[in-house]
């Protein structure tokens, strides 16, 4: 029993980081109707900015700020991709843009970041929080998971009480209509990109050092992102956050099993497929054809 | 001089010509009224003059600022307002939030409360589930706040209860009287014409009439022709 | 139709044979290795073109496919199964097809963006499982062996090329019949497929599981070619890698899943010999891939198009031919062909139509007027089977329509045609008319279009004015001789006469076809010349019915179309 609770609590690092990559993805969604492959890849961006300084030498966390800087810039060049060109396309056209994207963006980072071979990655927050149950809980999935529940409040709070939170959600349900008043539509989905760049750069920098970081492993983190994003529907932050987490439970628990320990990273497709059959049950036309 | 110019614009959809070559103008403190037969390009014209398709040809002028070639956002901070058809609220946000989204500085929200009273005990309720009648209120209030100075209205009464359309009508002259520039595209041609001043009709995507409402109210079987076609009138 | 696939399958053998005799006879053994490898890619390509190119879905898992068609030919290498090289490749190909319906199925009903998540998370998934298992065979040093005449890289470049060519040639006989024809028809538009009887989820599912099945073979021949494989040969990265290379090339053409494999292939290989670094590569075919997203014109469609401009332009021909060979008209018995009783739509508090009752009988043309939003268009979703609920009961030569879904209510006879266009730019005539009406001859395939004026059916939709598409809308339902077909606004966006001569023509639809009409239009000189009968819509109910003139002169009917002083004017 205490072993499995064991497993459990080592999955929560990576429970806090998928909830908050897939709260990002369903917020990118809701908010400019991408579903964005590269969301991963944009935080892996800031996160070796990091690394980069660190390695050179610099302070540790005037490079975490350079990082997540450089995540922002990562988010707000490819919004200003999509918005400039795609900004009319249908979903699955802007989808099939941000695959084709990826594959880009990971080339030049194992460029530039030297391949596949693993990095040192400092531990932002070393040591552990507290013990539930006589397991030791690390700082890092406390926080993680802490920023994942403060970024869908933030996130909530933002859209429902400041008025550039009412311009986005008109934006998201019907961009012509608030363009036709005024709102600044391009600036704000820019705006969405650089928020999720950042966050998502802090992200992947407290869940780094637990995997090999090098850029193609963390940019892949966008798989299990977008299995949470999923279950939230692509429309609910808090389900999605909820969906991060069990992921990442679930994934620790089977790591204790020494059989099918290897096998964890098929876990985001077993999921996907569950949400997939129960929740297109009524679904029938697609909307826009 | 006019507020408002079109000068021959032309309109395609999905590669046919909808709108040709047509000329339009709109003066301060009058109300214009653009009617037509379905299908007459009335709402493409709009469309293209909004901006939310491009023009093929042509151009307008607000204030004698060219915007052919700005993007809706720019038309409408210019002061151009469009009332799109089909009653396009924020379904999800509520009433007193659709009315906050395009809300000018030196507007307050309490002036579209004044206008349509309907709209108060309405204020927290998702528009979504507003009436049809409602639901065309807000999006004219919303409208009205941005502090448009020329106004745009595709099927004002569309689906509205007779008494509701008096009323717009009735509100439509006020603002006019107040300085707004306004175009009216109404499928209730007596009843437009009646509070208009300046009379458009669009026959085959082109202009066939410009001239003042009154003479063409008084010819009710040129009315009858535009819209209903009869075996004599040729296209 | 068979004639223009023949003709194409002949290009194809013909070309890839010159191609091929000149790669053997004239280049060095590791170009011609090389050039094996160009082709087998192309096999991917060939299969993610079908999915994503002609069907419009984002597959991300291609070459987990290869994958399971690589290791199912090494496992049968190592037990020593019957039959070959050839044999097992062909198995490998069928062991990819029930993975790619497995996968296929959860996410046919919904966005295409949900295919793209399930696709990649099973290509990281699949990536996982191989990497615990290595390739059979490869710790007691067994490789797949080729057959004797094929040994030789020169033999197993041809062998390659045969294949290829088979593969493109059976592509190109697909595509050309009503299933192809449904792939691009659902990528285009998935509610215009379903109009004409396509199964969507059927059409989907096939692509996807022949998609599988190419893509298992291409795996198969790699493992020939290589003797014994590694897991990053069939690794997630190479399937975006696909992915984008296909976007970029349009790998649903013959001379693009070329193009691709040459890309693939040939790019690294330049960069090599340049000494700079080969990932250079994947950031130009990402920027490949999002130029020809942008554009909406793959590198294959630009080639096509430059060589059109090269080529005299052959002007677009309409279709002549007298009306003795019209398709036969479909006898039915007199009565009742459409019966609408009590129909009432809701969407929230908003009443759409209510209580609508009315029968549009064999063999006449039934007008629907009514001012915009009466709930004309609504109408007409709601008897094809495109609404999810509506009160009230539609039948159709006396068979009740309620629960059947759209594609089956178009089988059973009831067709629609749509206020905008939404045929495939990428049929021919021809083939928009045979996916509308399957089992013509091409004899009435002509007769229908000149009937109407339309081109001649192999003048590409492409090519065909606006205008004339909507004329081939009405073409291809009344083609199908349905009992009842539902035409949305046909004469929208068309001239004075042009709008008269449809009139005219619409008017013979039940004589010459055997169908009934339903006609919702606007322009009244067109339901004058058409219409026997007339019904009027208004705030979603019937407010006048009778014979045209009477109707419109009818001051209520006056009265919604012009206004409450109309009324005091008429009266």
């Amino acid at each position: 029993m205490n072993s499995l609770l064991t497993s459990a609590v080592a999955g929560l690092t990576a429970a806090g980081a998928y909830a908050l990559l897939g709260v990002c993805a369903v917020f990118t969604y809701r908010l400019v109707a991408v579903v964005n492959f590269t969301g991963a890849a944009i935080g892996t961006a800031g996160t070796f900015v990091l690394i980069t300084l660190y390695d050179a030498g610099f302070p540790l966390w005037p490079s975490v700020f350079a990082g997540i800087a450089g995540g922002t810039i990562a988010g707000v060049l490819i919004g200003f991709v999509m918005t400039t060109w795609f900004a009319e396309s249908a979903a699955s056209t802007k989808a099939a843009v941000t695959v084709a994207l990826l594959v880009g963006l990971i080339a030049i980072g194992l460029r530039l970041t030297g391949g596949q071979h693993p990095h040192v990655m400092p531990d932002l927050f070393p040591g552990s929080a507290f013990r539930l149950a006589g397991v030791e809980v690390t700082i890092a999935s406390a926080l993680t998971i802490g920023l994942a529940v403060l970024f869908t409040l933030l996130a909530d709070w933002f859209l429902n009480l400041t008025r550039t939170g009412l311009h986005l959600r008109a934006l998201s349900e019907r961009p012509m209509a608030a363009e036709l008043l005024g709102v600044r539509v391009k600036l704000l989905s820019i705006f969405v990109w650089a928020v999720t760049g950042s966050f998502t750069a802090f992200a992947l920098m407290i869940i780094a050092p637990q995997r090999s970081p090098n850029f193609m492993t963390l940019s892949l983190l966008v798989v299990p992102a977008l299995a949470a994003a999923l279950v939230g529907l692509f429309r609910s932050f808090w389900i999605a956050l909820a969906g991060g987490i069990v992921l990442g439970v679930v994934e620790g628990l089977v790591s204790g099993f020494d059989g099918v320990s290897q096998y964890r990273g098929a876990i985001p497709f077993l999921v996907i497929l569950g949400v997939l059959l129960w929740s297109q049950r009524g679904a029938r036309w697609d909307d826009a054809r | 001089m006019s507020i408002f110019k079109a000068n021959s614009v032309s309109v395609n959809r999905a590669e046919l010509a909808i709108v040709n070559d047509v000329d339009l103008q709109v003066e301060r403190g009058t109300i214009s009224v653009l009617l037509g037969a379905n299908g007459a390009g009335k709402t493409t014209l709009l469309e293209g003059l909004s901006g939310v398709i491009r023009i093929a040809g042509g151009t307008i002028e607000l204030e004698g600022q060219p915007l052919q070639r700005a993007r809706p956002g720019a038309r409408a901070r210019a002061g151009l307002g469009y009332v799109e058809q089909g009653r396009t609220v924020f379904r999800e946000l509520t009433t007193e939030e659709n009315l906050r989204v395009g809300l000018h500085d030196s507007a307050d929200i309490s002036e579209a409360y004044a206008l349509f009273p309907e709209l108060v005990q309405r204020q927290d309720v998702p528009a979504g589930l507003l009436s049809g009648g409602e639901q065309q209120m807000l999006v004219i209030a919303r409208a009205l706040l941005t502090r448009p100075k020329v106004l745009m209205i595709d099927e004002m009464s569309a689906g509205l209860a007779p008494v509701i359309v008096g009323r717009l009508m009735q509100t439509m002259r006020k603002l006019a009287d107040e300085g707004l520039a306004i175009l009216l595209v109404e499928q209730f041609a007596a009843l437009a014409l009646d509070v208009g001043d300046r009379a458009y009709v669009m026959r085959r995507g082109r202009m066939v009439y410009d001239g003042d409402c009154k003479t063409l109210l008084d010819a009710p079987d040129k009315l009858h022709d535009f819209y209903l076609g009869s075996a004599n009138t040729e296209g | 139709m068979m004639h223009a696939s023949l003709r194409s399958a002949l290009t194809i053998a013909v070309s890839l044979a010159v191609a091929g005799a000149a790669i053997v006879g004239l280049l060095p053994p590791y170009w011609v290795f090389l050039a094996t490898a160009v082709l087998i890619t192309a096999v991917a390509l060939l299969s993610l073109g079908l999915v994503t190119g002609r069907t419009g879905m984002i597959a991300l898992c291609q070459m987990s496919f290869a994958g399971v068609g690589a290791w199912t030919v090494g496992y049968l290498n190592v037990w020593n199964a019957p039959g070959g090289l050839v044999a097992w490749i062909v198995a490998g190909g069928l062991a990819a097809v029930p993975l790619g319906v497995a996968i296929g199925l959860p996410a046919l009903r919904l966005r295409g963006i949900n295919l793209a998540i399930v696709t990649l998370s099973f290509a990281v998934a699949f990536d996982t499982i191989l990497a615990t298992i290595t390739y059979p065979g490869q710790t007691a040093f067994i490789s797949v062996p080729r057959p004797g005449i094929v040994d030789s890289d020169e033999g197993y470049f041809v062998f390659v090329l045969i294949i290829y060519a088979l593969i493109a040639i059976c592509l190109a006989f697909v595509t050309r019949t009503r299933l192809g024809a449904s792939w691009l028809a659902v990528r285009h538009s998935e509610r215009a497929a379903a109009a004409h009887g396509v199964s969507v989820p059927m059409a989907k599912l096939s692509a996807f599981a022949i998609s599988a099945f190419i893509a298992g073979i291409s795996g198969g021949m790699l493992a020939g070619y290589l003797g014994t494989l590694v897991s990053e040969n069939f690794s997630m990265m190479q399937s975006l890698l696909l992915f984008a290379v296909a976007t970029m090339a349009g790998a649903h053409f013959v001379e693009g899943a070329i193009i691709g494999g040459i890309l693939i292939v040939m790019f690294p290989e330049l960069l090599r010999r340049l000494d700079l670094p080969q990932d250079i590569g994947n950031v130009i075919f990402a920027i490949g891939a999002t130029q020809a997203l942008s554009t909406g014109e793959t590198i294959s469609e630009t080639f096509r198009r430059l060589a059109r401009k090269l080529l005299p332009a052959r002007p677009v021909a309409e279709a002549s031919a007298s009306r003795e060979h019209l398709p036969p008209p479909v006898t039915r018995t007199a009565g009742t062909a459409l019966a609408i009783k009590g129909l009432t739509v809701r969407y929230g508090s908003v009443v759409a139509l209510e209580d609508v009752s009315f029968d549009v009988p064999a063999g006449t043309v039934v007008g629907l007027i009514g001012p915009n939003g009466a709930g004309k268009s609504t109408f007409i979703d709601a008897v094809a089977g495109f609404l999810d609920r509506y009160g009230g009961q539609v039948s159709v030569e006396g068979r009740p329509l309620e629960g059947i879904g759209a594609h089956r209510r178009a089988r059973m006879g009831v067709r629609r045609t749509w206020q905008t266009t939404r045929i495939a730019p990428e049929l021919t005539v021809g083939e928009y008319l045979n996916l509308a009406a399957g089992g013509l001859s091409e004899d009435q395939r002509v007769a229908v279009l000149a009937w109407i004026g339309c081109p001649s059916p192999q003048v590409p939709v492409a090519a065909v004015d606006a205008g004339t598409r909507r004329l081939l809308d009405v073409a291809g339902v009344v083609a199908a001789r349905p009992a009842v077909v539902l035409l949305d606004e046909p004469g929208a966006g068309q001239s004075y006469d042009q709008a008269l001569k449809l009139g005219e023509r619409i008017a013979e639809i039940p004589a010459l076809f055997g169908s009934a009409v339903l006609l919702v239009e606007h322009d009244m000189d067109l339901v004058r010349a058409a219409c026997s009968q007339v019904r009027v819509l208004d705030f979603g109910r019937i407010i006048a019915s009778g014979p045209p003139d009477a109707v419109l002169d009818n001051p209520v009917v006056k009265k919604a179309y012009l206004g409450h002083a109309a009324e005091s004017e008429a009266a």
